[in-house]
C-alpha cells in the first residue's frame, strides 16, 4: 500500500485539498497515513480490498464541518464517499466503490439528539449505532422498541439510507425515517418535510411536509449528505408471542410463502417474515468442517443431516405476532389453524407479557452473531448477498429458487438462501459465503454473482440493494426505455452536483472512473 | 475436533435458546439443549460495564461487549480454539496492552479492524490496559 490519489487530481492538488481539509476540521481528524487506511478496507473484502482503496478519510464533527468539508471538495474537485459508521458488511463496509476517493467518516457525530417518549419518535446523527440506541432506550427503561438488521454493528441510518430491514413491524426501516437534515453537494443545509419550516413543532409527526417529498432522492444514492434523522419507534405493546415454522421439504416453500404473504398483506403478521435454508441456522453456530470436507457443494443429505441434528427444516420462518393480548391470542389461534393440519403437530408459541424479561419478546435486539456466518468456510471469511424482488406467489419464488440452487451446486458453492416477505413482495436471498483469502473462491463468488444477476434480470426480478463491487452491474438491469431512470438519476446529479464530488458511481449514478471527472 | 465442536455446538444452542433475540439470524434450538444454565445474555453484553467506575472496562461494554461477551459472535469463534473459560476477553489472562491493541488495529482472522475514528487511540488504549489487567485482579 503506498500513497493513493483520486481519480481524476495529480498530487500537488491532492495535497492542497488535504491541507485545506486540516485547516477545516483539525489535523487529527484528517487521516490519510498507509496504517489508518488500512483499517478502512472492507473486512469481507474478495482479496486484499486494495481495489476499493481509499486516499484519505476524513472524519467531521459537526455539521458545520461537513458544510466546510464540501466546500472545499468543490474547490478542489475532490470526490467523497461517505459512511455514517462504514458497517455495510457485505456490501463493501467503509469501502469507497472508486478507488481513491476520500471516505467522509460521520461515525463522530453520534448524538442522540431527541427521544419522546410520547410520540414514540427520535431524533439521531448518523454515527448513532443500533448499540447505542438500544442501550440509550434500556438503561433510561423506556417503553419503545427498535427494529434491528441482522448484523446490528451499524449505523441506525445507513442502514435505513440503504433501505435495510429488521424483522419487527418497525423493520422496513426507510419508512421508520421522519424528517432528514442533508448538506446538499454545494454545501447548504436542507431539512425536508416539516423541518422545511423554521421552528416546525411536527418535525418528526408528518414526513411529507408540503409539496414534493424529497426523502427518497436521498436513498442509496449520491445527492446530499444526511447529518441528522428524525425515526419512529414502536410503542411497547402488552403481548408478544414468536415462533419459528419448520417446514421439513424444500417444495413447502411453495404453499408456505403463499399461507405467509397472506397474513402479511392483511397485516395479521406486522413484520418482514425470514425464511431460511439449513446453511443459514448451520453458518451462525458452527463451520463447514464439522458437516462435510469434501469437494464442491453441501450434499443435500448433509443438509438432512443438519437439519436431523440441529432441529431445522428445509426452511424455518420466524413468526412473531404483537399487540394487546386479545388481538395476539386470536392471532396465534389462527396461524395455529392454518399451520398445524399441514405441519402435523401442536405448534408451540412463546408469549411475552408486559413485565416478563425483555429476552422473552419478540423486541429487536441487536446482535452481531449473523457474522459468525463468515466463518463457514474458514480463515478469513466474507458474505456477498443478491437479493433480487419478486412479486408474492409461492409457485414462482419456488420454481426461482430451485433453479437458483441447481446453479450453486454446478459452481460447487453451499446452497445458503432465505425468502424475505415484505408488504408485497419477497425477496429471494443469496447469501454467497467465502473464504476471501482463497483466489478460487473469489473467481467461483463472482461467477456466480453475475450469473444470479443475469438470471434474476432475465426473469424479470431486480435486486433492491448494490455491493460496491457491481453496483454499475446491478444499475444496468434497470433498463426501462433504454435506461430511462439512469438518465433521469445522472441529470438530477448534474444540476445538483456538477463536480461530481458527491460518491461518484454509488448505485451506478455518475461514476468518474470510466467516464472522466464531469457527470 | 468433533468433541470441541459438540462442546461449542451445545453452548451455542443453549445460549441462543435462553438470549437468541427474535430476528436475529438461525432458528430456535432444539429443547434439548436448554439444559445449562447461563448468566449471561444478549442484553446482559449490551448493557456490560454500564455501572462500571474503570472507564477502560465501560469503553469495552460499549465497543466490544456485543461480540466478545455472552451469546456472541466473537465468544464463539474463540470458544472453538481456545481452553475452556477464556472464550470471554475478560476472563483472559494473556492479553497483554500491546497485543490487544495490536488484534484491534490489524484485525485477527474473522475480527474486523477498529479505526481510530471509531476507537481513538487514548480509548483503546485504556480498553487495553483493562483487559491486561492493570489495576485489576
Amino acid at each position: 500500500m503506498s500513497i493513493l490519489l483520486p481519480t481524476g487530481m495529480n498530487s500537488a492538488a491532492f495535497d492542497r485539498a488535504l491541507g485545506d481539509f486540516r485547516r477545516a476540521i483539525g489535523d487529527p481528524w484528517v487521516l490519510s497515513g498507509e496504517e489508518d487506511r488500512q483499517t478502512y478496507i472492507d473486512p469481507y473484502a474478495m482479496g486484499d480490498g486494495l481495489d476499493h482503496d481509499c486516499s484519505a478519510i476524513l472524519a467531521p464533527g459537526s455539521v458545520e464541518e461537513v458544510q466546510a468539508i464540501i466546500r472545499i471538495a468543490n474547490q478542489h474537485k475532490t470526490p467523497l464517499w461517505p459512511v455514517s459508521r462504514g458497517k455495510n458488511l457485505g456490501y463493501g463496509a467503509a469501502s469507497p466503490k472508486e478507488k481513491g476517493d476520500l471516505i467522509l467518516d460521520l461515525s463522530r457525530m453520534n448524538r442522540i439528539l431527541d427521544v419522546n417518549e410520547k410520540q414514540a419518535s427520535c431524533l439521531i446523527e448518523p454515527g448513532v449505532g443500533y448499540f447505542d440506541l438500544f442501550r440509550y432506550l434500556r438503561e433510561r427503561n423506556l417503553p419503545l422498541w427498535m427494529s434491528v438488521p441482522g448484523n446490528s454493528w451499524g449505523s441506525v441510518i445507513g442502514n435505513a439510507l440503504d433501505r435495510g430491514i429488521g424483522y419487527t413491524p418497525y423493520g422496513d426501516h426507510c419508512e421508520t425515517l421522519c424528517g432528514l437534515e442533508v448538506v446538499l453537494p454545494d454545501g447548504s443545509l436542507l431539512r425536508t418535510g416539516m423541518g422545511a419550516m423554521m421552528g416546525a413543532k411536527g418535525w418528526q409527526s408528518y414526513k411529507y411536509g408540503y409539496g414534493p417529498g424529497w426523502d427518497q432522492m436521498f436513498m442509496q444514492s449520491n445527492l446530499g449528505v444526511v447529518v441528522k434523522a428524525g425515526m419512529w419507534l414502536q410503542p411497547e405493546p402488552e403481548m408478544t408471542a414468536k415462533i419459528t415454522l419448520a417446514l421439513p421439504r424444500f417444495d413447502d416453500a411453495a404453499w408456505a410463502l403463499d399461507i405467509l404473504c397472506d397474513l402479511r398483506r392483511r397485516d395479521i403478521i406486522q413484520h418482514n417474515i425470514v425464511f431460511g435454508s439449513p446453511v443459514r441456522a448451520a453458518s451462525t453456530m458452527s463451520q463447514r468442517a464439522d458437516w462435510y470436507t469434501g469437494p464442491g457443494a453441501l450434499p443435500d443429505g448433509v443438509s438432512q443431516q443438519m437439519m436431523a441434528k440441529l432441529g431445522l427444516g428445509w426452511w424455518n420462518a420466524k413468526i412473531s405476532l404483537f399487540g394487546d393480548e386479545g388481538s395476539v391470542m386470536a392471532q396465534v389461534a389462527l396461524i395455529r389453524r392454518l399451520f398445524e393440519p399441514r405441519l402435523g403437530g401442536p405448534l408451540q408459541f412463546e408469549i411475552w407479557k408486559r413485565g416478563d424479561p425483555l429476552e422473552k419478546s419478540a423486541t429487536g435486539i441487536p446482535t452481531t452473531m449473523g457474522l459468525q456466518s463468515v466463518n463457514w468456510y474458514g480463515g478469513r471469511g466474507g458474505h456477498l448477498s443478491f437479493a433480487p424482488v419478486l412479486p408474492q406467489d409461492g409457485d414462482m419464488a419456488l420454481a426461482y429458487a430451485k433453479k437458483i440452487k441447481a446453479y450453486y451446486e454446478e459452481v460447487g458453492q453451499d446452497y445458503y438462501a432465505s425468502f424475505t416477505i415484505g408488504r408485497r413482495h419477497i425477496n429471494n436471498v443469496s447469501l454467497i459465503l467465502y473464504n476471501r483469502d482463497e483466489p478460487e473462491a473469489v473467481t467461483r463468488v463472482d461467477k456466480l454473482y453475475r450469473h444470479l444477476l443475469k438470471e434474476a434480470a432475465a426473469s424479470g426480478f431486480g435486486e433492491y440493494r448494490g455491493h460496491i463491487s457491481y453496483m454499475d452491474e446491478v444499475a444496468a438491469t434497470y433498463d426501462f426505455a433504454d435506461g430511462a431512470l439512469a438518465r433521469l438519476n445522472g441529470r438530477v446529479k448534474a444540476a445538483l452536483d456538477p463536480n461530481n464530488i458527491l460518491a461518484p458511481g454509488r448505485n451506478g449514478i455518475t461514476g468518474r472512473a470510466h467516464g472522466g471527472d464531469r457527470p | 475436533m468433533i468433541r470441541i465442536f459438540a462442546f461449542v455446538l451445545g453452548l451455542i444452542l443453549a445460549l441462543m435458546l435462553i438470549a437468541m433475540p427474535a430476528d436475529a439470524q438461525g432458528p430456535a434450538a432444539p429443547k434439548s439443549a436448554n439444559a445449562t444454565p447461563i448468566a449471561t445474555t444478549a442484553m446482559g453484553a449490551i448493557l456490560y460495564g454500564a455501572q462500571s467506575a474503570n472507564p477502560g472496562e465501560k469503553l469495552f461494554g460499549q465497543k466490544c461487549a456485543f461480540c466478545h461477551i455472552g451469546p456472541s459472535t466473537g465468544k464463539f469463534m474463540l470458544a472453538r480454539r481456545l481452553p475452556k473459560g477464556q472464550a470471554e476477553l475478560p476472563d483472559r489472562r494473556d492479553l497483554t496492552p500491546d497485543y490487544v491493541k495490536a488484534v484491534v488495529r490489524n484485525g485477527l482472522v474473522n475480527m474486523p479492524t477498529f479505526t481510530r475514528v471509531e476507537l481513538t487511540d487514548r480509548e483503546l488504549g485504556q480498553i487495553a490496559d483493562w483487559l491486561g489487567r492493570k489495576g485489576r485482579k
